[in-house]
């Protein structure tokens, strides 16, 4: 299993002492972040893509392949890459040269964005949310795996002859995930092409989390991918940690309680209870995200938020050494006892890239003895 | 037949409030005319007042709490729906709205309600044509012709002139139970398969 944090990149004020960050320190901040999550011996590093403020993350592969740079081990993904707004040929080269620069650690989250007025600037309605992400993600697709395309479609120019570039490492696309917390269309597509799904678990309940994930796997099964307890899913979550849970609340309750998106709101121990928000001990933290798997199943991906709401990067430095001291190795451990066998571990290049060469030397070997299955899509891994 | 569940919505602000008042007026009026007709009900009556910080928050946070989800589905599952506002600046409060901008859009669609207003002066009465019917149009519930509107003199000197607009708009409601509420499809049992999501 793998372990991991997203960062949304807000530039958010300290509420305890005043303190905004400039768009240039946040930004430094992201890095360091990364930097250290694989010194503690995590698994994935995933940002956000943003094109209003208070958000910095514009670009997120200029960002990843500076981290990319400093890094050997961890992944690095994205939380989400907006499939609506962004030119489907950009995305598929800008991650491909990424999967060259960081030697095959990445993968991409695809998500909608919710914000309405961003569509717009890039030409887009929100209204069409769900049909670009379905286009634009078949088009994306079909960019990774033919070296040639001719395509037409309803909302970007057609494309003749055309041939992105540079082609994926080792002719093998990025993993992709799906990120959706309310939209079954986008559970039913990732199960169709048997991507993963990822639910950000953070503002719902749980109840919510489980009816996408539920529909993803029942559909994963459907497609033909595996049964459904075999499905890739990559649940998020919110956490802060000390010591003491009391001295864990007392220092998170001014960010909870002035944060974006909640603030203002709930308490701090209603939304605790609401939704998979744990404040607390890190025995806590290992209970309540041991808990998300009688809930959702064995599950391939936790990926944890602990940099928001203008929490100094010190505090989040520290969150990271104790996720990575005292949390993880925990989880690991614990995860792993329960996973039954024939569930696999997420997709990474390297099982990626063997799977291909396998399937390349049956397609020779048996050749013209395989008959595609019926359907319009080829395998995905 | 089988029981019928009414559900009241009333936002009134003050204990007890007129517009609690004339909610208890309308949902026994409806529960007699029931009765008249050989049909037990049973009126689970909702104090918006109660959830106005749960509403709050759901607005802030796009869900609703434990406990005010099971106030919107005891609405969402209800045979009809009585709704009670005051008159706050010439239209339904502010509270009361917040009930029906936190509830499903799709959760009232077909669904036969009585609309009920209160307000200090007569001179408000229109506020149920001109905002709440409006309202519940957009929410494709079905309002019956007749709403009731009770100031403050309708509960002195002209009660005697509230009594038949309350039965009349009971048997309203009662004669509309019988349209039959379209069934919902449920995305997560029924996903539109991907292949018509890619062809359309």
């Amino acid at each position: 299993m793998q372990f991991g944090v997203f960062s949304v990149g807000d530039v958010t004020e300290d509420p305890t002492t005043g303190v905004t960050l400039s768009e240039g320190e946040r930004i430094k901040a992201m890095v360091a972040i990364a930097l250290k999550a694989e010194e503690v011996g995590l698994d994935v590093f995933a940002q956000g893509e943003h094109h209003n403020p208070p958000f910095v993350p514009s670009s997120p592969t200029t960002q990843l392949g500076f981290i990319a740079a400093q890094t050997s081990k961890i992944i690095l993904s994205t939380s989400t890459t907006l499939i609506t707004t962004n030119d489907p040929v950009k995305i598929a080269e800008d991650y491909a040269m990424l999967q060259h620069l960081a030697d095959g650690r990445v993968d991409l989250m695809m998500g909608r964005g919710n914000t309405g007025p961003v569509y717009p600037w890039f030409g887009q309605d929100i209204r069409n949310g769900i049909a670009l992400a379905v286009e634009n993600y078949a088009l994306l697709r079909r960019l990774w795996r033919e070296d040639v395309v001719d395509w037409e479609g309803k909302f970007r120019t057609p494309l003749q002859g055309f041939t992105a570039t540079p082609r994926p490492l080792d002719d093998v696309p990025p993993f992709v995930w799906h990120g959706s917390i309310r939209s079954p269309e986008i559970a039913e597509q990732a199960a169709y092409y048997g991507d993963g799904f990822f639910h950000n678990n953070i503002f719902w309940p749980i109840t919510h989390t489980k009816q996408m994930i539920e529909l993803y796997r029942r559909r994963f099964e459907h497609y033909g991918h595996g049964a459904a307890d075999q499905a890739i899913v990559g649940l998020g979550g919110q956490v802060f940690m000390r010591k003491n849970s009391q001295d864990a609340v007392r220092e998170f309750r001014p960010y909870f309680d002035n944060a974006p998106v909640y603030g203002h709101g709930p308490s701090l121990e209603d939304f605790t209870r609401e939704t998979p928000l744990t404040v607390g001990s890190p025995q806590e933290v290992i209970e309540r995200t041991l808990s998300f798997r009688e809930h959702f199943g064995d599950y391939q991906r936790q990926l944890f938020l602990i940099d928001h709401a203008g929490l100094p990067l010190k505090t989040v430095l520290e969150q990271l050494d104790i996720l990575g001291e005292e949390v993880v190795p925990v989880l690991r451990k614990e995860f792993a006892a329960l996973k039954p066998a024939h569930v696999p571990d997420a997709p990474t290049h390297a099982s990626l890239k063997v799977a291909a060469e396998r399937a390349r030397a049956l397609e020779t070997i048996e050749e013209p003895a395989v008959v595609a299955e019926p359907t319009a899509e080829e395998p995905t891994r | 037949m089988n029981e019928r569940v009414i559900a009241v919505v009333t936002a009134g602000l003050t204990t007890p409030s007129s517009s609690r008042l004339l909610a208890d007026q309308l949902s026994a009026a409806v529960a007699d005319e029931l009765s008249g007709r050989g049909i037990t009900s049973r009126t689970e009556t909702i104090e918006v007042r109660d959830h106005a910080h749960d509403l709050t928050n759901n607005l802030l946070t796009g869900f609703p709490s434990a406990e005010l989800r099971e106030v919107l589905e005891t609405v969402e599952s209800a045979d009809a729906l009585i709704v009670v506002s005051p008159t706050f600046s010439a239209s339904y409060s502010g509270l009361f709205k917040m009930f029906f901008d936190v509830l499903d859009d799709q959760a009232l669609a077909g669904k036969p309600v009585l609309l009920g207003a209160t307000g200090g002066t007569e001179r408000h009465s229109l506020v149920l044509d001109f905002a709440l019917r409006p309202l519940f149009a957009y929410l494709k519930a079905l309002p019956v012709p007749t709403g009731v509107y009770a100031a403050s003199t309708d509960w002195g000197p002209n009660a005697a002139g509230l009594r038949p607009r309350i039965t009349q708009a009971a048997s309203e409601l009662v004669a509309a139970l019988h349209h039959e509420t379209p069934t919902k499809a449920d995305p997560f049992t029924n996903p539109t398969p991907f292949a018509d999501l890619l062809n359309s």
